[in-house]
């Protein structure tokens, strides 16, 4: 094998198949072409020495096949709106998924026992590697159909398509409050801080049996809980204050931010010590005493009961650190990423 | 990179777009790719390799080129020559390129 028919041959390594035979005798050509003009131009035969010299310029054999396929991608510019798009439903799903599996799983063990952490971890990997597996499908079905989908079947490609400018999203105003949503925040803020304080009976598990038409009440929240009312009273009134700060200001600062940052860590801080406390639900077998069932029936109703608040708890605490994560990366992006 | 290389790269994506016209302007007779080569820097208009051999499947595939393997001195060489597409556009793009010349020299000069 000549050493230009080695050439050609790596050449055609760094080529997609479809193509590759086709450029190959191209380039096998020309180079024979090139050479004997060399030939005729040195007035002496071919050698190797000759062919070095030809092939070292005509270039490497990466930068020859990537003039053929210049820019190639995984997943274009033409799918990866759609890649992303499609990337944020299936991880949606799989958080909900995820979040309701970890809770599940850690409700077999007991929030507050000693297999908690083991458990945790293992439905946190568990849930890592599906999510990893997800991700992979995704690129692939997008990697096979970035070479095979027509630019005709993409709907934003279609060049008859009628483009209005008007349909661009806004400019994202990293420093913009959104008013409603503190105005919100302020007003159930208020409404929980009055009925956690003043009327804590009302929370509670309103039961019906059999077609009864008495309703039984059974509260909620035991002793324990109410121990850590005034620190949740604190974290919430800081919270309220930073929403009508906000509203008047009606811009983010740094301060604010970092602000929005400690109140969110107070609060996640609580709904850790809530869940790993023993006891936090007022639920005993006495609060069935009442009730038109049996002592059987009442213990397995309990047992749900205990199993909902945790996982409330669950679902709140994972709401939580989503929200910290997305502070913190908010202060870190208008801080640092730009400078 | 180094500044020559961003003055070669400057220079190539310069020429790109010329050598387009100037590859359709040549072919009206069939050419296989060195021969083509040759035939443009005879004229004056040195051209990488690297850019013209992709430039002439390109065209093909837009359907401005039409090409046909022929063996040649033991040798299968492919001819290019262009197309009834390219031969309409041809005159088009003759016509642009004079206005582009005109508007570049005044804002040249």
């Amino acid at each position: 094998m000549s050493l230009i028919d080695r050439y050609v041959a790596e050449v055609g390594r760094h080529l997609p198949g479809t193509s590759r035979n086709d450029i190959e005798k191209e380039l096998k050509s020309t180079l024979e072409d090139m050479i004997e003009d060399r030939i005729g131009q040195a007035g002496r035969p071919r050698d190797e020495a000759m062919e070095i010299d030809l092939l070292k310029e005509y270039g490497s054999p990466e930068k020859v096949a990537e003039t053929y396929h210049p820019n190639q991608f995984l997943i274009g510019p033409r799918m990866f709106p759609m890649f992303i798009m499609v990337l944020k439903i299936v991880g949606t799903v799989l958080s909900v998924l995820a979040i309701v599996g970890i809770t599940v799983g850690l409700s077999k063990v007991g929030f507050a026992g000693p297999e908690f952490s083991q458990v945790l971890m293992q439905k946190v990997f568990e849930y890592a590697g599906t999510a990893i597996t997800a991700f992979g499908n995704i690129v692939l079905i997008f990697a096979i159909l970035e070479r095979t989908l027509p630019d005709s079947e993409i709907k934003d490609l279609n060049p008859n398509e009628p483009w209005d400018p008007a349909s661009l999203p806004d400019e994202e105003q990293p420093d913009a409050v959104k008013r409603g949503d503190l105005i919100a925040g302020v007003i159930f803020g208020f409404a929980g801080l009055i009925m956690l304080n003043f009327y804590p009976e009302i929370f509670g598990m309103p039961l019906n049996f059999n077609d009864d038409e008495n309703w039984y009440f059974i509260p909620v929240l035991s002793e324990a809980f109410f121990r850590f009312i005034p620190w949740i009273n604190v974290v919430c009134l800081a919270q309220i204050g930073l929403d009508l700060y906000l509203i008047r200001q009606n811009t983010w600062s740094n301060i604010s931010r970092m602000a929005k940052i400690l109140i969110e860590s107070a609060g996640l801080a609580i709904t850790i010590i809530l869940l790993r406390i023993p006891n936090i639900i007022g639920f005993s077998p006495e609060s069935f005493n009442s009730l038109p069932i049996q002592a059987d029936d009442a213990r397995k109703a309990m047992e749900i009961l205990n199993y909902i608040f945790p996982f409330i708890l669950i679902i709140v605490l994972i709401v939580q650190g989503i929200e910290i994560a997305k502070s913190i990366y908010g202060f870190w992006k208008i801080n640092y990423k730009t400078k | 990179m180094t500044n020559t290389e961003s003055l070669d790269n400057v220079v190539l994506e310069l020429r790109r777009g010329v050598i387009v016209l100037a590859v359709l302007s040549q072919l009206s007779d069939e050419q296989y790719g060195y021969s083509l080569l040759k035939l443009l820097s005879d004229q004056g208009l040195e051209v990488d390799q690297g850019t013209l051999y992709p430039l002439l499947r390109r065209l093909e595939t837009q359907g401005l080129l039409e090409s046909v393997w022929k063996l040649e001195e033991a040798r299968p060489r492919r001819y290019y020559v262009i197309s009834a597409d390219g031969k309409k556009l041809l005159p088009k793009l003759k016509k642009e390129w004079v206005g582009i010349v005109s508007v570049m020299n005044k804002m040249l000069a």
